[in-house]
């Protein structure tokens, strides 16, 4: 169990939270002109590390907004947490 | 409101806490996020909504509270006529937002149901069933949030010391009551 810093609502229970997967994965801008190879690398490829990842997690139990969440999955550990739109902090 | 049983027909009584069901009370979900809806709004309820995460805000005949930055539920203090389902607050907010695209407004009356718990032991109520710090929320009046209560999401506004609204979908009603029944003749 972990506390998540929600960006609007503050410190909440991870119960509150769902995770959505990796965070900053581009739409491919000319999805017809794609292989079907590219296509699944962007639709179903996902980095997956042990350690520092890029998440996107929502807040679904209670301000129902989602956000970016810099953690270690290792330990769990957040190292950062910011707003959808806003600029990813260098690796 | 429409012609729905009470969830609650008697008001439950345990350990010195009291639950009863508040029916009918007008609630209202309003979104938006531009300038001109806060000043719309504003004109239309005689009031400014809260902007500060987890608070709420109080007038004569209505309470505004925060549900996210572009989301708020505006409920009646007291309660409406069992006998319609129309507000008139709610036709002038369908008027000079929803139709010029300044937000939404959406009629919820019928969605929640709005308990009362009123009693010293609320807190120690919630603390077994949820994962919420009630800490500071206990302490300051007027705050309110969204949250879990044994897996139902809910809404929870602390009106006044020892006194609490909790407003959740009709469909989990019953069995959140019967949750309630149980856990607080255990306190």
């Amino acid at each position: 169990m972990f506390l998540i810093n929600c960006p609007y609502c503050g410190e909440r229970d991870q119960h509150e939270f769902k995770a959505g997967g990796e965070a900053h994965i581009e739409r491919p801008k000319q999805p017809t002109e794609l292989s079907d190879d590219e296509w699944a690398e962007y639709l179903f490829m996902r980095k997956n590390i042990k350690g520092v990842q890029f998440e996107r997690w929502n807040h679904a139990h209670g301000c129902r907004k989602w956000f970016n969440m810099v953690r270690d999955t290792s330990n769990d550990e957040i190292k950062l947490i910011y707003k959808m739109g806003e600029k990813p902090p260098s690796e | 409101m429409l012609n729905y049983n009470n969830v609650l027909k008697d008001e439950l009584n345990h350990n010195g806490l009291s639950i009863r069901e508040i029916s009918p009370v007008m609630k209202l979900n309003l979104r938006g996020k531009r300038r001109e809806f806060f000043t719309t709004v504003g004109k239309n309820l005689n009031m400014l909504l809260p902007t500060e995460a987890n608070t709420s805000s109080v007038s004569d005949k209505l309470t505004s509270i925060w549900l996210s930055p572009d989301e708020w539920m505006i409920v009646s203090n007291e309660t409406v006529q069992k006998d319609s389902n129309r507000y008139e607050l709610e036709e002038s907010l369908y008027n000079n937002i929803s139709k010029t695209n300044l937000g939404a407004v959406t009629d919820v009356t019928d969605q929640f149901v709005l308990l009362e718990l009123k009693g010293e032991n609320i807190f120690e109520l919630f603390a077994s069933g949820s994962p919420f710090n009630f800490n500071e929320f206990r302490e300051k009046k007027g705050s309110a949030t969204q949250t879990l209560l044994n897996n139902i999401d809910v809404i929870i506004h602390h009106k006044d010391k020892n006194l609490i609204s909790l407003f959740v979908r009709r469909s989990f009603s019953q069995h959140l009551c019967s949750w309630i029944n149980d856990s607080a003749s255990r306190l």
